[in-house]
């Protein structure tokens, strides 16, 4: 089991309020909520090498551009469990106020336990360089690819991770996501707004924000 | 030969690994193993050939992940696969070993984290179980989910009469991923009727000793033990622990007791099987000391009846309008509400009723048990008179629990206990019968003894019937308390049973009840009271029971009876700033303040006139603010919470002067079919019912026929949908189709979010309004109601 850190700023940023400073009342739930988190969480991930050709992982023009100069990849997933989604269920029954930053605060920890099994698959490739993450549904990325992500790494039999029939994790707070591997430098555009699936409808964009992807 | 005898033996030798052997005949990435009994059947065999070699007794068939849900892209049926499987493993097998159909979980989460349903995962596994009919003996091996698990063992025993070995993976903190217990699976697996039960996979058998020993504790069931070869490495995929000490640590595990099927899973070969047969042959099977009393469990927690345990009694719509009116609305959210009070207020075990004339109590039932599972972890109580109502409640439940209940009538004997027996619950008897209840204490007695004598001969454990010898109005027959009191006190001496009681009755008819429920609860509990059904939010009652157990010798140096009431002097009575006004009060999400302004103002001001004046321009400002980013989305739900606790004060308040409570309307809300991720339809439920309106909250997953039924049904002129992902946006646009087409909705208008949704999107699929956000819907009803 690894420890997961929970990046306060990124919980609030989902919480709406650009920029704004949390009065105490909305600091003490956010406390309470964040140990109620850490109490339920289970953090588990896998990940594997694999030879992109090989993989059948490259569908669609995205994904393709992504990975331009990578022969090798890192396929990775990341899980927080499923006790995480019975404690916001709860919390939506008998305090909503509570749920969402729960929500929030759970997404929050599903990135940054991704970005820890990103540094130790980049501390294992310390010659290499790494893409960023990229997941079914960036793009035209098909989110159909859940389930031979999930299969190429055993992941319900390992960390009890499944797709349902629509394709959407389960557990819910879940991640799967693939890493190019370069033998040269990487050009550092690609990430940013101007890739991301979700840029039209972004409630950060609209508020005048970012988020930071 | 068949399990039956095997099971005479000291111990019965299992093959360790499967898909290790394959891999090292050459399986290449991206094969499905199980195809490899068709199109290489030689190289299964000889994995079998090679364990039986060694000694195996049973050999599992290649069918792991031979469902329908796996093999859709195999090329092959299941019925193929599983039958080739079963043709293989027998050609090596006979006359030497056992064949046991090998079946793994299905692969995808049942319901609440994921969609599939308990009756799918039931014929996928039916579909198994029909194809592996030539097999001797079932495996179910490397769940994680009892509920699965429990289809599972109910498709074998509905669709073959082949014994039954259920095994569940753990992790090192004694849980499954989906947080079962070893205790609740013991419990449930045996109460089920599995023939041998245990844990398999995930650890090397020096992690899973701790494991296995708390299993031998909790089942008189032979004991079924297959770990890993130790660890695996992560990239070479080799594990850790060498056939020798594999051997030795199972010899320590072995001696636990209990523990009679040995054998290996991922990374064990020939040579472990080899090693461990060598263990076996120098010792004897013996039984481990059964360490339990009769217990309930949920998957996550079990609950045992060593000591005064409290049912919660408010799930029941006995005398409360509030409660039936959720029931008729379908409000399971209410229900949920109340459910967790309960269990914040200290109840152990909750007793579920939802019996209403006016509404299916069996759907009801079903629907009710699995929302509560998905949120609490106390055990249940299924309360119900209808037989059919407690089967399809049992079999759906997940884990252990108590059927309320059966009674001294033959009718009631004969329909309700051969229910608990199959789905292995515990059942509360009632001391009547149908000659009414008797009187005296012995009457009483005897009715407990013929229900305890009927459930031992079906093969109930006697200790799984709690009586209940009832209680009766004190006010009405005076003698009757010392009776029940009696009753009570010879059947947990002479019978060994548990008891338990509904204890608020005692006090009908007079005045101060309190007074009188809490001294008759503490004179029951002296008489051998287990199981007190009672109001947990009832302090007075809770306070007794704490304080029983402190002079009982219970509560040991009576530390939760500090915990609790240590820190109660403390806490400050609530008093309101004078300044503070209820526009304040709402903006500062704080709900005792704005009940008590709002009650402080209804004495000079007209109700109507808070509403408009008050609550919703407050409502108004804060949704603004937070347009405007400056507030969070929880403080605006805090505010609107807050208003919702006036509107409750108000609505009390007109019903009072017979003034008609207020509804601005009737909303559909629901989260599409595929998607299950409904927080925002939640959100948004939230904010329309403190604006006044009456949501029909769906849920989520929701079929488009439903939508238009209940639409047509309540006459609804605005529906709310919601989807989260790309891929359910067109169950959407189905949605709309099917409202549009169907007679009698023309003026039904839609409204639609989601977080992929676009207004162009939604426009394009023809919803009539989009809502960006939470607060946007609330917009939406001001414009369709006016």
């Amino acid at each position: 089991m690894v420890e997961i850190k929970i990046n306060r700023e990124e919980a609030l940023r989902y919480l709406g309020g650009s920029g704004l400073e949390p009065d105490e009342k909305m600091l003490s739930l956010l406390d309470s909520c964040e140990k109620e988190l850490l109490g339920a969480a289970s953090p588990m991930f896998l990940y594997k090498r694999i030879d992109i050709n090989e993989s059948g992982l490259i569908l669609g023009e995205d994904v393709g551009n992504h990975l331009e100069g990578c022969k090798l990849a890192y396929v990775m997933c990341a899980t927080l469990g499923s006790a995480v989604d019975k404690i916001i269920r709860a919390a939506q029954v008998s305090d909503m106020a509570r749920a969402v930053v729960l929500d929030s605060t759970a997404s929050a920890a599903i990135e940054s336990l991704c970005d820890e099994v990103e540094a130790q698959i980049s501390r294992e490739n310390e010659c290499s360089f790494l893409t960023w993450r990229f997941s079914p549904g960036y793009g035209d990325y098909p989110l159909s690819l859940q389930e031979k992500f999930l299969a190429l790494l055993d992941a319900p039999r390992k960390i009890g991770l499944c797709s349902s029939d629509s394709f959407l994790l389960t557990p819910a707070k879940s991640v799967t996501a693939i890493l190019g591997v370069s033998e040269k430098p990487l050009e550092k555009k690609r990430r940013g707004c101007a890739v991301c699936a979700l840029s039209k409808t972004c409630k950060f964009r609209k508020a005048g924000t970012r988020c930071e992807f | 030969m068949n399990f039956n005898d095997l099971l005479k033996n000291d111990f019965i030798l299992l093959d360790g690994a499967t898909g290790t052997m394959l891999q090292k005949s050459g399986l290449r990435l991206g094969e499905i193993p199980e195809t490899l009994n068709i199109t290489r059947p030689e190289v299964v065999r000889s994995i079998h050939r090679a364990y039986i070699a060694e000694g195996t007794q049973i050999v599992t068939t290649n069918t792991f992940g031979a469902n329908r849900y796996k093999m859709k892209d195999s090329g092959y049926s299941v019925e193929e696969l599983v039958s080739a499987a079963v043709r293989n493993a027998r050609a090596e097998a006979e006359g030497k070993a056992l064949v046991a159909l090998e079946i793994g979980p299905v692969g995808q989460l049942m319901e609440p984290s994921g969609s599939m349903s308990f009756e799918q995962a039931y014929d996928y596994f039916k579909e198994q179980i029909l194809a592996g009919k030539d097999a001797d003996l079932i495996f179910f091996e490397t769940f994680t989910d009892l509920l699965e698990l429990k289809a599972g063992v109910l498709a074998a025993k509905e669709n073959s009469g082949k014994p039954i070995v259920a095994s569940m993976t753990f992790e090192k903190n004694g849980r499954t991923f989906a947080g079962v217990s070893v205790a609740s699976a013991a419990l449930t697996l045996e109460g089920l009727g599995v023939d041998a039960l245990g844990v398999n996979c995930s650890l090397g058998p020096r992690e899973l000793s701790p494991i296995v020993r708390e299993f031998t504790r909790w089942t008189a069931l032979p004991v079924f033990v297959k770990p890993n070869a130790g660890l695996p490495d992560p990239n070479s995929n080799t594990y850790n622990v060498l056939p020798d000490e594999f051997a030795d640590c199972m010899s320590e595990i072995i001696d636990f007791g209990s523990v009679k099927l040995v054998g290996g899973c991922c990374g064990t070969t020939p040579d472990y099987i080899r090693a461990l047969k060598r263990v076996i042959d120098k010792k004897a099977f013996r039984r481990a000391e059964l360490r339990r009393e009769t217990s309930v469990c949920s998957a996550t927690t079990a609950v045992e009846l060593s000591e005064p345990r409290v049912i919660g009694e408010r799930i029941n719509p006995t005398g409360k309008k509030r409660f039936k009116e959720a029931l008729l609305n379908n409000d399971i959210d209410y229900i949920l509400a109340q459910a967790i009070s309960q269990v914040n207020a200290g109840a152990d075990i909750l007793d579920v009723n939802v019996g209403l004339p006016q509404i299916d109590e069996r759907e009801m039932m079903v629907r009710v048990i699995k929302a509560l599972q998905s949120v609490v972890d106390v055990p249940l109580q299924i309360d119900s008179t209808k037989p059919e109502v407690l089967e399809a409640a049992l079999r759906i439940y997940n884990g252990r629990p108590i059927v309320n209940s059966v009674n001294g009538e033959e009718k009631s004997l004969s329909a309700v206990l051969p229910l608990v027996k199959k789905y292995g619950a515990s059942v509360i008897g009632l001391t009547l019968d149908e000659n009414g209840i008797p009187k005296t204490a012995d009457g009483r007695f005897e009715i407990a003894k013929k229900i305890v004598d009927r459930a031992k001969q079906i093969g109930i454990d006697p200790k799984d019937v709690y009586i209940d010898c009832l209680t009766l109005t004190v006010s009405a027959e005076q003698e009757g308390c010392a009776e029940t009191l009696s009753a009570l006190s010879r059947v947990t001496k002479e019978l060994g049973c548990k008891t338990c009681l509904g204890v608020s009755n005692i006090s009908f008819g007079l005045p101060n009840r309190e007074l009188v429920n809490h001294i008759f609860l503490t004179m029951a509990l002296h008489s051998g009271l287990t199981l007190p059904i009672i109001n947990p939010n009832d302090d007075a009652m809770m306070g007794a029971l704490r304080a029983y157990k402190v002079l009982a010798n219970i509560d040991k140096n009576s530390v939760n009876y500090i915990e609790k009431y240590n820190d109660s002097e403390k806490e400050k009575p609530k008093v309101i700033s004078s300044r503070l006004t209820l526009d304040q009060a709402i903006t500062g999400g704080l709900k005792g303040e704005a009940e008590a302004l709002t009650e402080r103002m209804l004495q000079n001001t007209d109700a109507m006139e808070i509403v408009n004046s008050v609550l919703i321009p407050a409502l108004d400002r804060v949704g603004a603010d937070f347009e405007k980013g400056r507030l969070f989305l929880p403080q605006l739900i805090q505010s609107a919470n807050t208003a919702q606790v006036c509107f409750e004060v108000i609505k009390k308040n007109l019903a009072k002067t017979d003034s008609a409570p207020v509804s601005k309307g009737k909303i559909i809300l629901a989260t599409v079919k595929g998607d299950i991720h409904d927080i925002g339809k939640n959100i948004v439920k939230v904010l329309l019912d403190n604006y006044g309106y009456t949501v029909v909250d769906l849920g989520r997953d929701v079929e488009p026929q439903l939508i238009v039924d209940t639409a047509l049904e309540q006459n609804i002129r605005l529906i709310g949908l919601s989807a989260l992902m790309t891929t359910t946006l067109g169950s959407m646009e189905d949605t709309i189709a099917l409202v549009r087409k169907t007679e009698g909705l023309e003026n039904c208008e839609i409204m639609v979010g989601g977080a992929v949704l676009t207004a162009d999107y939604a426009e394009k699929i023809g919803a009539d309004y989009y809502c960006r956000d939470a607060k946007e819907s609330v917009d939406t009803a001001k414009r369709v109601f006016g």
